[in-house]
């Protein structure tokens, strides 16, 4: 144990990881801070470079980069009502209340102190979840995995502020993406309608960009520039957090733990928890009238959890491949190309790694203190660039960034065509998130799922038998008939649709 | 682009149909019972599935709540945008950008093709040519720096190569 803490910690001190943790850093909070670029595009516009990079700095610069800019959401939402991120859109209004209230440093400052806070108890409970339940999949069969592949699929649906019929549609589109190719059970072209480009499949991470980033710049095409920053002389940031820590330990506890639990279930990432935790946090207050007229007890709670969900989404991305948030889906791309590859053997035989995880982490959500009050300070600068030079440089971005991924001009195409499938998406109510998930996780599904198939000879029976699989089963089952269930009962009951649609 | 369930929806069981049929066309594996056939099989009869209850309507009550959250970015709240009758055509000007870099960056070169680029785009989006052509000037060549010199990508050359 302390030999692999040394080992991670010899792993970690080179000048590159360090420089790169810095960089990715000054970026995710540039990127964060910027409204209408989320923590999902800035990760996903990073993985070229991460090419070029040793495998654990390019970890670090997803740790970083994520983190930060989910904090950096908070910047614009506080000062503009506008939310650099999705994940900040739950308490834009309070924090923008409290700003006119004459708080806007005890606003920010809850951001950056809880986000911190929280961004450490979330990787505290990858530390302690992940080694145990990495023992448990040790003996897990493709029955199992194909079960917990499906449990997750159907997670990602359920959370999906949407109608959940169109997050299964979702989540199939993003399986059948997932079928083209020459890599399936048979090795034979699969819906390559006779292109070459398409043998090797549809990369994720082409397809991440164009649905995060390109869908972005086309969404900006046709929305007003948001207003510009006004200027304001700060007072201290940091004061009266440690007060705040202390009157609302509670709260913020609660918030990590909701954020923690989110961040697990795949496909929910640090914008549900934030929502979540919000309204959590006016439920269970004792002065819930206060909120919405720049309260600080719901930043603290809804601050506290969207940043524990980042790192807790890593706990079933490094465990079986199945992806915690948008985020995780990304890092899984670079993880399998950096050849750690997900699965609970990670944990016994590269154990310095995962440690070196941990620890960046740590020193992420460390450095985001600092960094953070320095953001703050300068965004007012930052914000003045106007989005008629941010999305261009985006979208240089996306074109390189998709051609290096390959050296091959089909991963410009990909991210184009994608472009155009997550805004169509998007302006109709289909979540992209479960398409994306269907596109990271449709190799392994199928695997697992043709695998047990021949197994079985064919016949369904042993998918229930072991007793893992037999309880993972009726939990992906019940997830899939959960909305058959609710409409049923609002059907019923017309009275009782207010109590079943607050979740 | 919001189009009526009804249209996704058919969409849907369009592909959905046309996706397990391919999938049952291919070819079995030999002397085994299930192959590359059975996953789209299952998925495109699932995705049919969907597609079908969309059409009718099935879940959309629970998207009714939704539309009061600022999903994005907030900027539901800003003020609507002019309508015209290609307005909603603009949105598409990005991929379009992306295929032509497709198409003419092996001829014309990376930095021109990105200058065409950052400046159709910037323009686009409301910049004056103050701003537009500074930008298109000098931002190809940052990029050309970090992936092409920093992380050497292949950019093309083409008509105008870099100084370094």
């Amino acid at each position: 144990m302390l030999k692999t803490l040394i080992e991670a910690f010899a792993l970690i001190s080179t000048w590159e990881v360090i420089i790169a943790m810095f960089a990715a850093s000054v970026y995710g909070l540039v990127i964060g801070s910027l409204p209408g670029l989320s923590a999902t595009m800035a990760t996903a516009l990073l993985v070229p470079v991460t090419f070029y990079l040793s495998p654990i700095a390019a970890i670090a610069t997803i740790v970083a980069a994520s983190s930060m800019a989910i904090f950096s959401g908070d910047i614009p939402g506080a000062l503009l009502r506008i939310p650099g991120t999705p994940a900040s859109a739950a308490y834009a209004d309070e924090a923008y209340a409290m700003t006119r209230k004459g708080q806007a440093e005890l606003a920010l400052g809850a951001g950056v102190w809880f986000s911190a806070v929280g961004g450490i108890a979330g990787v505290l409970s990858l530390m302690i979840l992940a080694p145990p339940l990495a023992e448990v999949a040790l003996s897990f069969s493709t029955f199992e995995y194909f079960w917990l592949a499906l449990l997750g699929l159907m997670c990602a649906t359920l959370v999906a502020r949407s109608s959940p019929v169109k997050a299964i549609a979702g989540m199939f589109l993003g399986l059948l993406v997932s079928c083209i190719g020459i890599e399936n059970p048979g090795g034979v072209p699969r819906f390559t309608f006779g292109l070459t480009d398409l043998f090797g499949g549809i990369e994720p991470i082409p397809a991440l960009v164009g649905v995060f980033a390109v869908a972005q710049v086309m969404r900006a095409m046709l929305t007003p520039e948001p207003p510009p920053l006004p200027r304001r002389k700060f007072g201290s940031i940091m004061a009266g957090q440690w007060k705040l820590t202390k009157k609302y330990h509670w709260q913020m506890t609660r918030g990590n733990i909701v954020g923690i639990i989110i961040g697990v279930l795949p496909g929910a990432g640090a914008d549900m928890a934030a929502w979540v935790s919000y309204a959590m946090s006016k439920r269970f207050s004792k002065e819930p009238e206060k909120f919405g007229t720049g309260h600080v007890e719901g930043l603290v709670e809804a601050g506290a959890s969207n940043n524990a969900s980042i790192a807790s989404g890593w706990v079933p991305s490094l465990l079986f491949g199945i992806p915690g948030d948008t985020i995780a889906a990304i890092a899984i791309g670079v993880l399998y190309m950096k050849g750690l590859n997900p699965g609970p053997t990670l944990f016994t035989e590269k154990a310095s790694s995962m440690y070196a995880i941990y620890l960046m982490f740590i020193i992420a959500n460390i450095m985001m203190i600092p960094l953070g009050i320095a953001m703050i300070r300068i965004a007012a600068y930052i914000l003045l660039a106007p989005r008629s030079a941010i999305m261009p440089v985006i979208m240089l971005c996306c074109a390189v960034g998709s051609f290096a991924i390959g050296n091959n001009m089909f991963g410009v195409v990909t991210v184009a065509a994608f472009g155009i499938i997550g805004y169509v998406m998007e302006a109709n109510g289909y979540p992209v998130a479960a398409m994306v998930l269907g596109i990271v996780m449709g190799t392994m599904v199928e695997q697992a799922f043709v695998t047990s198939l021949i197994k079985s000879d064919g016949s369904i029976l042993p998918f229930f038998e072991r007793p893992v699989a037999a309880i993972l089963a009726a939990m992906a089952i019940g997830a899939l008939l959960w909305p058959v269930m609710v409409w049923v009962w609002r059907k019923m009951k017309p009275a009782q649709t207010a109590a079943a649609t607050s979740r | 682009m919001r189009l009526p369930d009804s249209v996704t929806g058919s969409f849907l069981v369009v592909l959905g149909a046309a996706a397990a049929y391919g999938g049952y066309i291919l070819p079995p594996v030999p002397g085994q019972p299930v192959g590359p056939n059975v996953f789209p099989l299952v998925i495109g009869s699932g995705l049919a599935l969907c597609g079908l209850a969309i059409v009718f309507g099935i879940g959309h009550s629970f998207e009714e709540e939704e539309e009061l959250i600022p999903l994005e970015d907030g900027q539901a709240a800003a003020a609507p945008p002019p309508q015209g009758k290609l307005y909603g055509l603009r949105a598409l000007l990005p991929p379009a950008l992306l295929l032509f870099y497709v198409l003419a960056a092996d001829r014309l070169g990376f930095i021109i093709t990105a200058a065409l680029m950052v400046y159709v785009t910037s323009t686009a989006l409301g910049a004056k040519w103050k701003l537009a052509l500074p930008l298109a000037a000098l931002s190809p060549f940052a990029i050309h720096l970090i992936f092409g010199k920093l992380l050497r990508v292949p950019l093309p050359a083409g008509l105008l190569p870099t100084p370094w």
